[in-house]
């Protein structure tokens, strides 16, 4: 009975003492509202706490900024990615048509360099593509797009605007060959542009022309030009065939040796043109065998 | 030690209130992550604790984001005593009423803001909307969900933790 009534007695100790708790908890946070919106002074104690808290805002803001600026890098990397692949596709395209502009500025200087050509010959020549070429060192051939079809006949002469190409050797319908000057069976009769010295300029395949039977003493250098001679009644007078790049003095003999680098590029030929004059028929005429 | 642990969690939350979800897109919205705090205290914590907690809070709020001071503890104290009333040895206090509940004291609190507001400070009052009320009230709800479950699964840890620690009173033994 006694413990019962300690018990009920506890109880309401500890009853009283949570009321009074809350009372004075109460009491507190009424005078702190109280105080706060009455006051609306933004005392020592909002200070504090905001002297509290801005650290911890601005440490997530920081974090936070620094998360949103590694993002934005990031996204600004994919698009800088995205960005590289776009030029890089443009850069591209743009090449691979800056070279066929290229191309077509380089074929329309070299056709304009051909029709200067073709208008300078005194004879109307037939332009002819080249189709085929056959670079071995024993042959020098070239196939050209024109034919018997087109009045091509053997022994006709080729030319380009830089010079000698060679001489038409064979012929189909619309197709034909051409031996080109530099082959090691062609020879021409050459002169020495300066001197009108003569020789006969030998074909030595890729190493261009030899030029023999050129006396020792005839005067020759280096860089002088070497144009045809005009006998023979193949080629006319004064086509250009090379320059001198080499002189060798033989101890022996009479005669030196003069390499001659070619005025034609035989690997880059394109077009060449045809003079139409059957000169077999005139040197049939005139009793002269091909000076070839 | 639960007391401080809701303490610190209700500072975290304020601190990710005012930061980090200001910096979110604003169609994402913007609950209210320490009115949720301040209901789940109201069913979970004693009258003391309870003030204590609400009050603190409410006031570290006010101070950062509060115009008026004063205001917002204010606010959360009247939505802890009135949840407090309202669950005290009620079903209403049971988990599956607590989500709703959320929205409904949100609602109501909104209301009684206007109210207030159009009584107290009728120049500045703003334009009430029925629809942006009821957008709030929902995501505070769908915010309330995660929120809640934390808070009960924090509550339910510290409580079992605590007890664990408590060293368990033996009777002493009959004489035979």
């Amino acid at each position: 009975m006694r413990k019962k009534t300690k018990a009920i007695q506890g109880r309401s100790i500890y009853g009283t003492i949570r009321i009074l708790i809350l009372v004075v908890i109460l009491g507190i946070v009424g005078l702190l509202l109280l105080a706060s919106m009455l006051g609306g002074r933004f005392g020592t104690p909002h200070q504090l706490t905001l002297d509290f808290i801005g650290p911890m805002q601005s440490a997530v803001t920081r974090s936070l900024s620094g998360i949103v600026s590694l993002k934005d890098d990031y996204i600004a990397l994919w698009n800088v990615r995205a960005e590289n692949k776009r030029l890089q596709a443009l850069v591209d395209k743009y090449l691979k048509e800056l070279g066929e502009y290229r191309e077509g500025y380089s074929t329309n200087l070299h056709l304009e360099e051909l029709l200067a050509f073709k208008d300078k010959l005194s004879f109307q020549p037939l332009a002819a593509r080249v189709v085929g070429k056959e670079p071995a060192y024993w042959y020098q051939t070239i196939v050209v797009d024109r034919g018997r079809k087109d009045d091509v006949m053997e022994g006709m002469i080729v030319l380009a605007p830089s010079g000698v190409v060679g001489q038409i050797i064979h012929t189909a319908d619309h197709y034909s060959k051409v031996l080109l000057a530099n082959a090691p069976s062609s020879a021409i009769d050459a002169m020495i542009q300066k001197n009108r010295t003569r020789g006969i300029l030998k074909g030595a395949g890729e190493h261009g022309y030899v030029l023999e039977y050129v006396l020792k003493n005839a005067d020759v250098e280096e860089g002088d030009y070497i144009v045809t001679a005009g006998i023979g009644g193949v080629f006319p007078a004064g086509i250009p065939l090379g320059r001198v790049s080499k002189i060798h003095q033989k101890k022996r003999g009479m005669f030196q040796e003069i390499e001659v680098q070619p005025s034609v590029d035989f690997q880059k030929l394109e077009f060449v043109f045809i003079d139409p004059t059957d000169r077999r028929k005139i040197l049939d005429s005139a009793n002269l065998s091909p000076g070839r | 030690m639960l007391f401080l642990s809701f303490w610190l969690l209700g500072i975290v939350l304020i601190v990710l209130q005012t930061t980090l979800m200001q910096s979110l897109p604003l169609w994402l919205g913007r609950p209210d992550f320490l009115f949720i705090l301040v209901t789940f205290i109201a069913y979970r914590f004693a009258w003391v604790p309870g003030i204590v907690l609400v009050f603190t809070l409410g006031w570290v709020m006010d101070v950062l984001v509060g115009l008026y001071l004063g205001f917002y503890p204010l606010m959360c104290l009247f939505t802890f005593a009135a949840l407090k009333f309202l669950t005290n040895k009620s079903p209403i206090k049971e988990s599956t009423y607590q989500i709703p509940l959320v929205g409904l004291s949100y609602f109501l609190v909104q209301i009684i803001l206007y109210c207030v507001y159009s009584l107290a400070l009728p120049e500045e009052l703003p334009e009430w909307s029925w629809g942006i009320t009821l957008q709030r009230t929902a995501l505070q709800v769908a915010a309330a969900i995660p929120l809640i479950l934390l808070c009960s699964s924090l509550y339910d840890f510290l409580l079992k933790h605590r007890l664990r620690t408590k060293p368990a009173r033996r009777r002493p033994r009959k004489p035979m």
